[in-house]
């Protein structure tokens, strides 16, 4: 079809005086030759929005370029529903409200916004979602714990059928050991029977459930809405389910290859989950005295760096097991602080009360056989005292280790686990996106994803189940999941022109391609988060989706009118992270701070999608500088798509190349990062690097 | 420092019952030591006594110095962000202290446990009156009041004099006992050691000037009212024994106008006002500190039903009044629990925490 484009231009929130908004109307209309160029007052009222259905009806155009606020601004109401293109271009923010009115930097900047606008809007096409013939409804749970009870109870009373794998052959997992468990609400004074056997009964007789024992996956193909299972068991039994809850949970820390505070080597010393069995087979013998030693492995550089959160709660719980059945022995609790978040330090104060529950902040520095009793040296930190004690027995408080994930054998080019973040838990951001991971349709809940108790683990059962039946619906409709929910573009690839550089199989954070035998990708769009790295990431330019892609980028790029003369004006292009960048930005905007008139900004959906062939694009044209701003890489990421601002950070090495071989200074790149709080910090940022471009001079090629 | 754990589970649910305080909600955060005004800045007070405490660590609190460096001002009760009362707990340690240290050790617990009070008084009530008994004068006397006639002074005097010196006597060994624990504390203090009678020369002028209470900041009424008991105690005590001569010398009794009579009744009129004060406080205290034990009320009501009849006593014999023999008698048996029954009851504060004090003196510790 014949493009046939408009520009609309709201005068409104006090655009229309600071850019002039008739007058680039009409030189926009005489250099761009648009179908139309219309401003109004406000485009987002009824009238303004009745004027754009209109105007647009009337000049039969198939795509306008808004400006006036941004993406993210009143998106349902600009939102065409007739297949009519919209490109926003944010002159609100990005020009009105942060240059100053009027003047010609300003009218300037807006100018070049609208080229940039009409430019992408000439390459962009329509997206046709990516939608499966055939979206499975069904549900994999794996893992037969608290946390996989809780989801496929929730998934079987959602309407959706749900299959519970369990390697043992029993469901309950670690929790159907407990003899008690701690208490989760008032009165904390008794210890509770444990609601696992309630979790099970449930699920044993829902019939939309179909439990799978002494069972293990032996592969699993596919993408979210159409997932191949393959199972190993009784019967091998091969599945097809939408989505997948991975609930395969925790095992209790023991170093094989260290001390731990005697476990193994004196008598006596037991951890946690041994006392637990003993109870439970009531087994468990009187002894005199009884030192529970918390941290044990725990928040130690030797061996666990992080907290498990449960050990002091269940130290407390199997201290009264003990005094509830032997009124004499004395019970020491070792520690270094006792962690009882929430209303469990109720549970902590009961326990408090027990005058034979002795609490001594501190660490134990020998753990030594003494006759038949053990002997031990503590280093009391309140008083600055070694305190000598023998008892009879030693319990120590071990933390939560995750399981493997590679029990679930995924058939994925990247491997068959979920790629692990800190201490070997596979979340995929603890604040942002809790349950997800870098596999999209898989969930993590319980142990697996973070040390937590059985109230949390059922929680998380509940809360990844719902991630999973958003992604089977999301996958209905042909939409993105989070965090571009809703979004239905997809990377499509110019297979003519691969290498088989395997750059972008290797470079996507969520596995979305497989490859051939012969090593070319293969996209499974369902898999995808539309983050674009691995548009970023392709040497040969041939990965784009319907409203993204290289040349689209490219004519933007080129689009900006640079002028020759640098002394007055020269032009730094800004790419930024539409995630937390932008919305930085933004905010600055609203805060009135001022951006400076010489840069012009492209908000990218990842600082990973940035193609090296932009960088260059832009230093042929003239710019003088390239500033790219994204979210915080490290350990302790903010990235929305995990490693986008990481990878940006290697491959500048490349773009550093890029400079070297075109005779120009490194530094005419530069990236940064900053928090969605750093309104200030972003305008600071900006600030300092124009001036280092003031000091580095005119781009060479400007005036070529 | 090396210590050995042996919690005495006994010894903390027993500190607990006497405080009132629940020491395991004790988090040994410290504000305790901190707003103390009279711990010392090194090994201060008395938060490591509450992890003690804790532990039921007997022998790191009885026969520890810094217990009776406490003069419960409450200041740490007040700041405790928990609730708990340290210096109740103090105050129990020292109340365990008495009986502790009490020889013979039936003496402890005759006048720590409430139920055997009916005992407590029998005993003194059967003695004083074997001992008019054996002067032969057990009967009420006719004619104007005169005490001699009922107890001669020559058997009153002998008798209670060596009956007191028999009572410290023995408690001596206790005091001795807690000397020797007392030197099983050592602290990082600068200096040499100052000797025994020197440390005790600065304790003595403390204590007579007041000047520790002086440093308590929520509770600092408390200088007054023990500083008017303090001194209408010693008055009074002066006044007897000048009595006692003037019964020797044959000068007896005083009559209203002799300066020694006048300085008796100014004395009962200062221990009415300081124990008034004192009752008023404990009867008005806020919820929850400062709890006042059997001993605390037992001490007390000694020591004001002994100003009372002995006031009532004199009124009696001045007035003629019937009943006067019957009132010098309960004057007698409240004499006894104030003055024999001294080391065993609260009073042996007088003596442990002067102790205490010379041994805090005298390891620079203050």
């Amino acid at each position: 079809m014949e493009k046939k484009l408009g520009i609309f231009i709201c005068k409104g929130c006090r655009i229309g005086d600071a850019i002039g908004a008739d007058s680039l109307c009409a030189k926009m209309m005489a250099e761009l030759k648009p179908a139309v160029c219309h401003t109004h007052t406000a485009l987002c009222s009824p009238a303004g929005m009745t004027f754009i259905a209109d105007e647009s009806r009337s000049a039969e155009v198939t795509g306008f370029v808004l400006a006036g606020c941004g993406r993210g601004t009143k998106d349902e109401v600009f939102r065409q529903e007739n297949g009519i293109l919209v490109e926003r271009v944010n002159i609100r923010e990005m020009v009105a409200w942060t240059m100053e009115p009027g003047a010609e930097d300003t009218v300037m900047a807006a100018e070049d916004y609208l080229r940039m606008g009409y430019a992408g809007l000439q390459q962009m096409t329509a997206v046709t979602p990516f939608i499966l013939g055939d979206v499975s409804k069904e549900i994999l749970v794996v893992g037969g714990g608290v946390a996989g009870l809780k989801a496929a109870i929730d998934g079987a009373e959602n309407g959706y059928r749900v299959h519970l794998v369990e390697q043992a052959e029993g469901l309950g997992g670690w929790a159907a050991r407990w003899q008690k468990q701690i208490p989760f609400d008032q009165p904390f004074s008794a210890l509770r029977d444990p609601v696992v056997k309630g979790l099970i009964n449930t699920v044993q007789q829902n019939d939309l459930i179909t439990i799978h024992l002494n069972s293990s996956i032996e592969r699993i193909d596919g993408q979210p809405g159409e997932f191949v299972v393959s199972l190993n068991g009784k019967h091998n039994t091969s599945l097809r389910v939408g989505s997948i809850v991975t609930a395969t949970g925790w095992k209790p820390y023991r170093p094989d290859d260290k001390s731990l505070y005697g476990l193994g080597a004196v008598d006596g010393v037991i951890t946690s989950v041994d006392l637990e069995a003993e109870v439970a087979a009531e087994t468990m013998p009187r002894k005199d005295a009884v030192l529970f030693i918390q941290c044990a492995g725990s928040r130690d550089k030797e061996h666990l760096p992080y907290c498990s959160s449960v050990c002091c709660g269940i130290s407390l719980k199997q201290a009264k097991y003990i005094r509830d059945r032997y009124p004499d022995t004395i019970v020491y609790i070792v520690y270094k602080d006792i962690r009882t978040p929430g209303f469990l330090e109720d549970f902590y104060k009961e326990i408090q009360d027990d005058p034979s529950i002795i609490f001594i902040r501190g660490a134990v520095n020998a753990v030594d056989q003494s006759g038949n009793r053990i002997g031990l040296k503590i280093s009391d930190e309140l008083l600055a005292e070694t305190l000598m004690v023998e008892v009879d027995r030693v319990v120590l408080a071990t933390g939560m280790v995750p399981n493997e994930t590679t029990t679930l054998n995924l058939g994925y080019r990247l491997g068959k686990g979920i790629p692990e973040l800190k201490y070997a838990f596979s979340d995929s951001h603890f604040i942002c996106f809790p349950y997800e991971t870098r596999r999209t349709g898989i969930y993590l809940a319980g142990g697996i994803r973070a040390p937590m108790d059985i109230p949390s683990a059922m929680e998380d059962g509940s809360g990844a189940m719902l991630k999973a039946i958003q992604m089977i619906e999301a996958s209905i409709r042909g939409d993105a999941v989070h965090p571009r929910s809703g979004d239905q573009s997809y990377p499509e690839l110019y297979l003519d022109r691969c290498t088989d550089c395997k750059r972008c199989t290797e470079e996507c954070p969520f596995g979305t391609y497989d490859e051939t035998s012969s090593g070319t990708p293969v996209v499974n769009p369902n898999r995808c988060r539309r983050c674009g790295i691995c548009l970023g990431s392709c040497p040969e330019r041939v990965i784009s989706f319907a409203d993204l892609s290289i040349n689209m980028m490219s004519a933007r790029i080129k689009a900006v009118e640079v002028p020759d003369e640098f002394e007055e004006k020269p032009r730094v292009l800004m790419f930024v992270c539409e995630n937390d960048a932008l919305p930085a930005l933004e905010m600055a905007a609203r805060e009135g701070m001022k951006i400076n008139p010489y840069v012009r900004i492209i908000p990218v959906r990842c600082l990973g999608s940035v193609n090296r062939v932009w960088v260059s694009d832009a230093l042929s044209k003239g710019y003088d500088g390239i500033l790219q701003i994204g979210c915080k890489p490290g350990d302790d990421y903010q990235c929305h798509f995990i490693h986008g601002s990481e990878l940006t950070g290697q491959r500048s090495e490349s773009y550093e190349e890029t400079l070297t071989s075109m005779m120009l200074e490194p530094e005419r790149i530069r990236t940064e990062y900053v928090e969605i709080t750093g309104a200030s910090e972003i305008i600071a940022q900006i600030d300092a690097y124009m001036e280092e471009i003031e000091l580095i001079g005119p781009n060479p090629f400007k005036d070529m | 420092m090396m210590t050995t754990l042996t919690p005495d589970i006994a010894f903390k649910k027993e500190i607990e019952h006497i405080s009132g305080s629940s020491l395991s909600t004790c988090m040994q955060c410290g504000v305790c030591s901190v707003v103390c005004n009279l711990s010392p800045d090194e090994q201060p007070f008395p938060r490591k006594e509450m992890v003690y405490a804790g532990w039921g660590m007997r022998e790191k609190l009885i026969g520890n110095p810094d217990v009776w460096m406490c003069h419960q001002c409450g200041d740490c009760s007040t700041s405790c962000p928990r609730g708990v009362n340290p210096a109740d707990v103090l105050a129990a340690t020292r109340e365990a202290s008495y009986r502790h240290y009490a020889t013979p050790a039936f003496m402890g617990r005759l006048l720590s446990r409430p139920a055997l009070l009916p005992l407590a008084i029998l005993l003194p009530v059967l003695i004083i009156a074997a001992i008019i008994w054996m002067a032969g004068t057990l009967s009420i006397p006719d004619g104007a009041v005169n005490y001699s006639l009922f107890f001669p002074h020559a058997w009153l005097n002998a008798s209670f004099t060596g009956l007191t010196l028999l009572s410290y006597g023995v408690a001596a060994i206790g005091i001795t006992r807690f000397w020797k624990d007392l030197n099983r504390f050592s602290y990082e203090s600068a200096g040499a050691k100052t000797g025994f009678f020197a440390s005790f020369w600065k304790v003595k002028n403390e204590i007579l000037a007041h000047s520790r209470f002086g440093r308590c900041e929520r509770n600092n009424s408390r200088k007054i009212s023990h500083f008017l008991v303090f001194y209408g105690f010693i008055l009074l005590l002066l006044v007897t024994l000048y009595a006692i001569y003037a019964a020797v010398t044959d000068k007896y009794p005083l009559s209203l106008d002799n300066p020694f009579k006048i300085l008796g009744n100014v004395s009962s009129v200062m221990l009415f006002a300081g124990l008034g004060m004192m009752i008023f406080n404990r009867l008005t205290k806020r919820e929850g500190t400062e709890r006042s034990s059997y001993a605390d009320w037992l001490f007390l009501a000694a020591m004001f039903l002994l100003t009372l009849s002995g006031v009532l006593v004199q009124a009696a014999r001045f007035l003629d009044w019937q009943s006067a023999y019957h009132l010098y008698f309960f004057h007698l048996v409240c004499v006894w629990f104030v003055i024999i029954y001294l080391p065993f009851t609260k009073f042996g504060h007088l003596v442990y925490r002067t102790v205490a004090l010379t041994y805090a003196f005298s390891v620079n510790r203050k």
